[in-house]
């Protein structure tokens, strides 16, 4: 049988409702239906991940609906009466199995509030049953003082009777009015309220042309880190989510990894000064984001325990819940620190600064492209070196060193990546991903395991329970320990799968000057 | 005893709860059709059901209500019986025309006539559930027990047929009397009672289901009340 498509015309402006609906009775026996009245707010995540899948997530009336962007129809929806923040929070059952890995651990932000005014008709053939139903819409945005966003006509076929909707439909095309092909009120509605769908990702956005000077690039990308940077310290000190902080210290780590490894296109001085500032800056949020990942790995934590002992833990969770308020306030002091704000002032002008005549240090004036060819080949020949020295029973300290090198590679990819081909730069990263993601699970089950044992010391309480909490802690730390062992075991495959011969093979045809990838108009491009 | 009446104002209780319903007139009298303001005819080449599929689905209708759906009465209903009996798999037909519909509704309400038959036969092979509405006079208790006693001698599981009493009059000895012997000989009795009231007659005159044209009448909470039931203790949900 299949669903039966509803119809949706837009009325222009001003368009005279009422009279619409005389000029339909003159044709159609109409009876109208009681007046409708909903408030509906639209909700995403600040990096827009509903919006990425082109979902929207839309509340009102108790209910929370997702629905497909240019679709009516609800593909989700459930019974709430609070305002949805967190996706834990909500009820279990399809929508939020659903809406759990698109969201994740992001709070969910109330981006505009409409309110629908409606009017639903029905059509009544000769023995009075309903034929075909139609409904006005008026959509206003309630914060902007209640903007009319748009006018719609819906024509809702009733199942057995296309006769009298195709008429319907027919009339409403003779009065000059149009179905609305592709569009969504959710656009309207979010560029009314001054947002613009889409415009945060944590991800780098930059746009470099293979001649730019190579002090002018670095500059591109640190205002672009910057500009994350702004962003994210306000929501911060709103504490609405765990994110804003790690994006903010994940543009703090680029931006020192910049001053770092795109070396000597500024002077030495302020060059300097600028790494230990961030290098402060990156320190005074460091056990904040710790805690975070604690207790944002409650759950799984939990699911590690053996069942008799899964109560005995709550100890734990409240005191790290305590000290995590204690290192938010620390944090918040950072930012509000008069050294903070003098570092954020003096970087913004030193970015901000136009380009000296004369380019005082040494690769200022260089082409970018070959400065990043050669630090990204210099950085992965020196990984694959120091990789093949970490035998079967790898040391601790040099697989932490090895993931610092890692990133470091990554984030140079990430920085120089629209110089180069899109695809083979998508295959690279997600090799070096896979190494990545192994040597992190690593370091952060060590550094868990670490932290456990020196937080067993400061547990509150004395007696059988707080023993039973001891035991619970240990018992922990050997499940993370078991843990470890796993990803230290799949290490040596890891690497050896980064360091194949294809992958190098690819990294030298990118990063060397052997052969020429694309047009370059970069005169001192060797071929 | 009110089966027809029963139906209609389930089927709609249940669309009002979200349920996508669909509500079959096998009745070739055709009364729910006629509640709904729709022709009894269904499309020539579903008559007689002898086979399911799109003539089947081409014929239902949608309802005045959101969710709810009418596969219509047809005259040609009368001689069901006679059809049946000359197809193959004769006592399940009906599944053919039933299962592929399962997959479009959540709930699909079957209006029977009050005749144990082939027909009869071919709606318990297909329903998950037998609601059976019983007025408590020693005359529908005995149709009852022939009911059961069929049911038993046809191998079907009466662990799915419930009961409730219909058109009760409380002021009636006979009634109360009736339903204390029910509720001792027989299992799952629902407790919910609809009485004897105008406002169901009334359905047939102004041809709307007891809680659109009277919603806070007795008769209409008493609906209510029996769905609610049959969600929990029928469907054991909520």
């Amino acid at each position: 049988v299949g669903f039966i498509k509803e119809q949706q015309f837009e009325l222009p402006e001003d368009y005279d409702q009422p009279h619409l609906i005389e000029q339909l009775a003159t044709d159609f026996s109409l009876e109208a239906g009681p007046a409708k009245v909903e408030k509906v707010a639209i909700y995403d995540t600040f990096d827009w991940r509903l919006y990425k899948k082109s979902l929207v997530l839309e509340g009102g009336g108790h209910r929370l609906r997702l629905r497909q962007l240019f679709d009516w129809e609800i593909s989700h929806s459930l019974e709430t009466k609070v305002q949805p923040v967190f996706v834990w929070d909500l009820p279990e059952g399809e929508l939020r199995a659903y809406l759990e890995p698109v969201i994740e651990m992001r709070a969910l932000l109330r981006l505009a509030q409409l309110q629908t005014n409606s009017t639903s008709y029905r059509v009544l053939n000769q023995a009075e049953k309903t034929v075909v139903r139609l409904t006005c819409e008026e959509v206003r945005l309630l914060d902007q003082d209640g903007v009319t966003l748009a006018t719609y006509v819906r024509v809702k076929p009733v199942k057995g009777y296309s006769k009298y909707d195709k008429r319907l439909v027919k009339r409403l095309e003779g009065l000059g009015l149009s179905t609305v092909a592709a569009d969504d009120v959710y656009f309207k509605a979010l560029a009314t309220a001054g947002k613009t769908s889409g415009d945060y990702s944590s991800k780098l956005e930059i746009q470099l042309t293979p001649a730019m000077g190579a002090a002018e690039a670095t500059k591109v990308i640190l205002r672009f880190l910057l500009g994350v940077i702004k962003v994210n310290e306000g929501y911060i000190k709103q504490d609405i989510d765990t994110e804003f902080l790690h994006d903010f210290r994940v543009a703090v780590r680029r931006t020192r990894a910049a001053l770092t490894q795109i070396r000597a296109v500024f002077p030495e001085e302020p060059t300097q000064r600028f790494k230990t500032d961030f290098a402060y800056i990156g320190q005074f949020s460091n056990r904040l984001r710790d805690l975070d990942v604690y207790l944002l790995n409650e759950h799984s934590y939990r699911a590690m325990l053996p069942a008799p002992l899964d109560r005995d833990i709550e100890p734990l969770f409240e005191l790290l819940r305590q000290k995590r308020s204690e290192a938010w306030q620390d944090v918040i002091n950072g930012l509000n620190s008069e050294r903070y704000v003098a570092i954020r002032q003096d970087w913004e002008m030193f970015l901000n600064e136009p380009p000296a005549d004369a380019q005082t240090a040494l690769n200022a004036g260089r082409p970018i492209i070959d400065l990043a060819q050669e630090r990204i080949y210099k950085h992965y020949r020196r990984i694959v070196k120091f990789g093949q020295d970490i035998s079967e029973d790898a040391e601790e300290k040099k697989l932490h060193a090895l993931r610092i090198e890692c990133k470091t590679l990554r984030y140079l990819i990430e920085f120089f990546a629209s110089l180069f081909p899109a695809i083979e730069i998508a295959l690279l990263t997600r090799q070096l991903k896979k190494l990545q993601d192994n040597l992190g699970e690593f370091n952060d089950l060590c550094v868990q395991q670490e932290y456990l044992l020196s937080l067993a010391a400061e547990l509150p309480g004395e007696g059988p329970p707080a023993r039973r909490t001891i035991l619970a802690v240990g018992s922990l730390i050997g499940a993370l320990d078991d843990k470890k062992q796993q990803v230290k075991g799949a290490f040596a495959q890891t690497f050896t799968d980064f360091v194949a011969p294809a992958t190098q093979q690819l990294v030298k045809a990118l990063f060397t000057c052997q052969r020429k990838r694309r047009p370059c108009d970069n005169p001192g491009f060797v071929q | 005893v009110g089966k027809t009446a029963t139906a209609v104002n389930l089927a709609y209780l249940a669309a009002q709860t979200g349920l996508v319903t669909l509500i079959c007139d096998l009745d070739p009298q055709g009364s729910t059709t006629f509640y709904f303001r729709v022709k009894p005819k269904l499309k020539p080449k579903a008559r007689g059901f002898t086979k399911g599929g799109k003539p089947v689905a081409q014929s239902i209708k949608g309802t005045d209500y959101e969710n709810l759906d009418l596969l219509p009465a047809d005259f040609t209903h009368r001689n069901l019986d006679l059809t049946f009996n000359q197809l193959k798999r004769r006592k399940h037909r009906l599944n053919n025309v039933f299962e592929p519909l399962g997959e479009e509704y959540d709930l699909i309400v079957l209006d029977c006539p009050a005749m144990i038959n082939l027909v009869a036969e071919n709606i318990f092979n297909a329903a998950n559930y037998l609601l059976v509405p019983l007025i408590p006079t020693t005359l529908s208790v005995r149709t009852h027990r022939q009911l059961l006693s069929f049911l038993k001698e046809i191998r079907y599981d009466t662990d799915q047929v419930y009961t409730f009493f219909s058109m009760v009059d409380r002021r009636r000895k006979m009634h109360q009397d009736m339903m204390t012997v029910v509720l001792s000989d027989f299992d799952r009795v629902l407790q919910s009672v609809i009485p004897y009231a105008s406002q169901v007659e009334q359905m047939g005159l102004y041809r709307e289901p007891v809680p659109v044209l009277a919603p806070h009448s007795p008769a209409a909470k008493a609906y209510q009340a029996l769905w609610d039931e049959i969600q929990r203790e029928v469907f054991n949900e909520g």
